[in-house]
C-alpha cells in the first residue's frame, strides 16, 4: 500500500474521528494534519505495522491525548473553546438544546475518557481494540468508559433536577 | 439511554467534518517543507549527536531564542525520568553504493537526568535479540533487515534498529544517527584528527598498519581503519566496541579543545563535512531540544560501559544477555542509576582515556 492509497481511503474517516475527539472542525483538521505529516514522513514504518490503519489511529489518538506536549496545541489554544464552535442546531425546540448539551459535556471530560467514548460509541470498536489504540489494559478502558458515563449521567441529573 | 444519546450526538455532528481536499494539499506542503528541513539537519544532526550530545559543554551554542522547553525536567516528553538516550550506529559498507549494510558499532549515549556526565554504552553487535519480521538474530542484522538490499536505506535501517534497541532496553530512544565509514572519515578530518588512547597494540587486518599502545593522533583514514579491526583483537567485536568508545571520547576532547562548537567557522566546516554520509533521526527529540541539554552537562568526560553479555549460546558468535548482570544493568539504565551501577561494577567500566 502506498501513502496515497492510504490517504485516498482513510483520510475522511480519520477526519470524522478527529471531529468526534475534539468537537471542533478546525482542531480536527490540525490534529489530522499533524498526524498525517508524520505518517507520510515515516510511511515505511507505518506500513510495516500489522494494520497501518490502526497504527495511524493510535498515533492520532496519542497526539490528541498528549496535547499539552504536541506542537499543534499552541495554535489550537488561540482558538475558542471547543463547544463554542458547535453550529446552531437546525431544530429550534428546547429538546434540541438539551440534546446538544451532551456534546458540550463531552468537552469537559478528560481527553482519554472522551477518546474511549468515541472509540466505543462512534467507531463501535471492541474493548480489546480500544485498549490497543490507547495502549492500556482492557480493564482500564472499561473503567474509564464507566467513569465517563457516570460523569455524563451526573450532568443529566443536575440539569433535570 | 445515555449511550443512545451519545451515539446520536456523534452521528448528528458528523456533518461538521470538513472536506479532505484542502487538508490533503496542506499535508503535502508541510511534508515537502519538513523533508527539506530534514535534509538540512542531516549533517548537523550527527555532528551534534556525536559531539554535542556527548557533551562538549558549550554555553554559546544555547539558542538565542528561547527553546520551547520550559525546564529540563519536562524533557523529553517520552522519557519517564528526564534522562536521554541517543543511539549512534556505525555501519559498514565500502564504496559509493554498497549492496548491503550491517550496523557493527551500536553505541547508546545515555545522559542522566542530573546531567552529571555522558555514559557510552556499547551494545554488542552479536547480541541475540528478537527482530520484528526476522525472528531471533544478532543485533547487527536489524540494520541489515531494515535497510534492505541491494540499495540499503539508512533511514529504514536505523528505524528498525531503534525499535529493537528500545525493546531491549525498555525505554524509548530519544534521538540518533547513522555514521558510515565515509562520514567517520570526514568528521575526523574536519577536526584535524582525533587522539585515541589504546591500552594495547592493534594491527590492522586490512592495511597492515600498526596502532601502538598509548595515545596517538589518527587521521580520517586511520580512524576508519582502527574502527574496522575485529579479527585480531583478543575479544573480537567487544574490543572493537571499546575502541569505538575510545574514538568517541577522543573526538569529544578534540572538539572541545578546538572550540569546534563555539566557533561558527569550524562548526560550519564540521557540519558540511558530515555530508550525506550521515543520516539522523530528528523525529523523536528535536535538535533544538538536544542542543539545549548540552550546556547543562556538568562533565564532558564520558564513562564507557558495555552491556553485560554471557557466554556464547547458539553457535560461536551469538551472545546472550548475561543472565544476572544483564537485567540488573538494564534496570539501572531504565531507572537512571548508572553511576551507582558503575561504582558497584568497576570491572565493567572500560578504560577509554
Amino acid at each position: 500500500m502506498t501513502y496515497e492509497e492510504f490517504a485516498d481511503t482513510r483520510l475522511a474517516p480519520l477526519l470524522r474521528y478527529a471531529v468526534m475527539l475534539t468537537g471542533d472542525p478546525h482542531q480536527a483538521q490540525d490534529l489530522v494534519q499533524e498526524t498525517m505529516v508524520r505518517v507520510q514522513l515515516n510511511w515505511r514504518r507505518v506500513v510495516r505495522a500489522d494494520s497501518p490503519e490502526r497504527y495511524v489511529r493510535r498515533m492520532l489518538t496519542n497526539q490528541y491525548v498528549d496535547w499539552k506536549r504536541g506542537s499543534w496545541m499552541r495554535r489550537v489554544l488561540l482558538r475558542g473553546e471547543p463547544d463554542e464552535s458547535v453550529p446552531a442546531s437546525a431544530d429550534h425546540a428546547q429538546s434540541a438544546v438539551d440534546r446538544d448539551q451532551i456534546w458540550s459535556w463531552l468537552s469537559r471530560l478528560p481527553r482519554r475518557q472522551r477518546a474511549t467514548l468515541v472509540l466505543r460509541y462512534y467507531e463501535d470498536l471492541p474493548d480489546a481494540e480500544i485498549a490497543e489504540i490507547l495502549g492500556c489494559a482492557v480493564g482500564t478502558v472499561r473503567s474509564s468508559i464507566s467513569r465517563a458515563l457516570a460523569t455524563l449521567r451526573a450532568e443529566y441529573v443536575e440539569v433535570r433536577s | 439511554m445515555i449511550e443512545d444519546d451519545l451515539r446520536a450526538a456523534f452521528a448528528r455532528h458528523e456533518p461538521l467534518t470538513p472536506p479532505t481536499g484542502p487538508l490533503r494539499a496542506t499535508i503535502e506542503r508541510l511534508v515537502a517543507r519538513r523533508r527539506r528541513r530534514r535534509r538540512r539537519f542531516r549533517a548537523a544532526g550527527v555532528t551534534l549527536c556525536l559531539v554535542a550530545a556527548l557533551g562538549a559543554g558549550v554555553p554559546q551554542l544555547r539558542p538565542e531564542r528561547a527553546v520551547e522547553v520550559p525546564s529540563l525536567s519536562g524533557l523529553p516528553a517520552d522519557s519517564p525520568n528526564g534522562s536521554l538516550n541517543v543511539l549512534l550506529l556505525g555501519v559498514d559498507g565500502l564504496g559509493g553504493a554498497p549492496p548491503y549494510r550491517l550496523a557493527d558499532s551500536i553505541l547508546l549515549v545515555h545522559i542522566p537526568a542530573d546531567r552529571s556526565r555522558p555514559y557510552l554504552i556499547s551494545l554488542p553487535r552479536d547480541l541475540e535479540v528478537s527482530i520484528p519480521g526476522r525472528g531471533t538474530d544478532k543485533l547487527n542484522a536489524a540494520f541489515f533487515t531494515g535497510a534492505g538490499e541491494p540499495r540499503p536505506d539508512l533511514d529504514a535501517g536505523y528505524d528498525l534498529t531503534r525499535r529493537v534497541v528500545a525493546d531491549l532496553i525498555g525505554v524509548p530512544v530519544d534521538a540518533g544517527a547513522v555514521l558510515t565509514f565515509a562520514g567517520l572519515r570526514r568528521i575526523t578530518e574536519a577536526v584535524d584528527g582525533v587522539d585515541v588512547c589504546l591500552p594495547d597494540e592493534v594491527r590492522s587486518w586490512h592495511t597492515r598498519r600498526v596502532f601502538p599502545a598509548g595515545c596517538q593522533r589518527l587521521d580520517g583514514a586511520a580512524s576508519v581503519d582502527l574502527l574496522r579491526q575485529r579479527r585480531d583483537l583478543p575479544a573480537g567485536a567487544l574490543d572493537r566496541d571499546r575502541n569505538a568508545q575510545r574514538y568517541v571520547a577522543g573526538l569529544i576532547r578534540r572538539a572541545a579543545e578546538r572550540d569546534v562548537l563555539t566557533n561558527p567557522v569550524t562548526l560550519a566546516a564540521l557540519l558540511s563535512a558530515a555530508g550525506r554520509e550521515l543520516t539522523v533521526d530528528d523525529e523523536g527529540l528535536s535538535l533544538g531540544r538536544l542542543v539545549a541539554v548540552l550546556p547543562t552537562l556538568r562533565s564532558v568526560d564520558p564513562v564507557g560501559l558495555s552491556l553485560p553479555v554471557g557466554a556464547p549460546a547458539e553457535g560461536p558468535s551469538r551472545l546472550p544477555l548475561d543472565p544476572k548482570d544483564g537485567p540488573a544493568f538494564l534496570a539501572a539504565l531504565r531507572e537512571d542509576r548508572l553511576a551507582q551501577w558503575a561504582a558497584q561494577h568497576p570491572e565493567q567500566v572500560n578504560r577509554i582515556r
